[in-house]
């Protein structure tokens, strides 16, 4: 078959919305701290019935991590799981290519779905990280229900979102479907507009 | 209103879809009566009171729930995860547990 030259090129999740800079508030240290998280490896694992065992022993083999219960989020650097839904879970790699092999690797034991271009993540920090977040969930983020290695499957301005939180300064990822990165970013640049908010360039 | 999902914790009704009776069961296509497909499809009780309903938490882990509700009252008895329920229902002899 012919080979046709197009004018496509890859293209970051967030590279029309998050322009690196101070926005909102001009007073003082930015409340919220922004970094588009580009480049990772993502992928859904949803058990088979049955082969739970399996699943966990395979995951603790190749990540050494545990399969975390509902509502957690065990991570080791840039790598991890976290939690999504019953028997469910997203599987992160810090670089492309990290998750390669592992639908091999968890055969009869789960379903795996690529989702590195299918999510598009952010990193949230800052002193109003929190605050910012809380505008938009009905999901408790206070420390005394929730903390790093937790995560909530909810919805933020209709838009369904996946929060994990990794420490307690604090920070968040906040993984968003792709198609709706834009979308979130109206709703985020408003929200943190009266705490400052710095966005740094994609890492 | 909020429910307690099993998964996630208590979230606000706007996470959820509402379907309905969680106690309608499907006849077998190939063997029931055009009446008994007649009564699962349309007919439905309107209960005053406690009440069994299939709920699904769309916005937040995806799982279908079973929903124990008073509907005169909104407040919920118990949730179950639905796929607990049908499993549960696949082990109990068939026609014990018509009213799920």
């Amino acid at each position: 078959m012919a080979e046709h030259a197009t004018l496509w090129r890859p293209r970051g999740a967030w590279a029309d919305t998050a322009r690196p800079g101070r926005h909102g508030r001009r007073e003082g240290p930015p409340g919220l701290i922004v970094t588009p998280r580009e480049g990772l490896a993502l992928a859904s694992v949803t058990a088979v019935d049955g082969a739970e065992a399996r699943l966990a022993e395979a995951i603790e083999a190749r990540f050494g991590l545990s399969l975390p219960e509902p509502g957690g989020a065990h991570l080791s650097g840039e790598a991890g799981l976290v939690w999504s839904g019953p028997d469910q879970w997203l599987a992160l790699g810090g670089a492309r290519g990290d998750l390669d092999g592992l639908g091999a690797a968890l055969r009869g034991a789960a379903a795996v779905a690529d989702q590195s271009d299918g999510r598009a993540v952010l990193r949230l920090t800052g002193p109003d990280a929190r605050r910012v977040l809380e505008k938009g969930v009905a999901v408790d983020l206070h420390p005394r229900a929730f903390g790093p290695g937790r995560t909530a499957v909810t919805a933020i301005a209709h838009i369904g979102v996946q929060i994990w939180q990794r420490d307690d300064r604090p920070t968040y990822d906040l993984a968003v479907a792709r198609s709706f990165a834009g979308s979130l970013w109206t709703w985020l640049e408003a929200a943190a507009a009266e705490f400052g908010c710095e966005v740094r360039a994609s890492a | 209103m909020r429910i307690r999902c099993p998964s996630c914790g208590e979230r606000d009704n706007g996470e959820f879809s509402y379907l309905g009776d969680a106690a309608p069961l499907r006849p077998d296509g190939m063997e029931a009566s055009a009446e008994a497909m007649h009564d699962y499809v349309y007919l439905r009780d309107n209960r005053a009171g406690e009440m069994r309903e299939l709920w699904y938490h769309g916005a937040g882990c995806r799982a279908w729930l079973v929903v124990t509700r008073d509907t005169r009252t909104h407040a919920i008895r118990e949730v179950q995860p639905a796929r607990d329920v049908a499993k549960a229902r696949a082990t109990t002899p068939a026609g014990s547990a018509s009213h799920a």
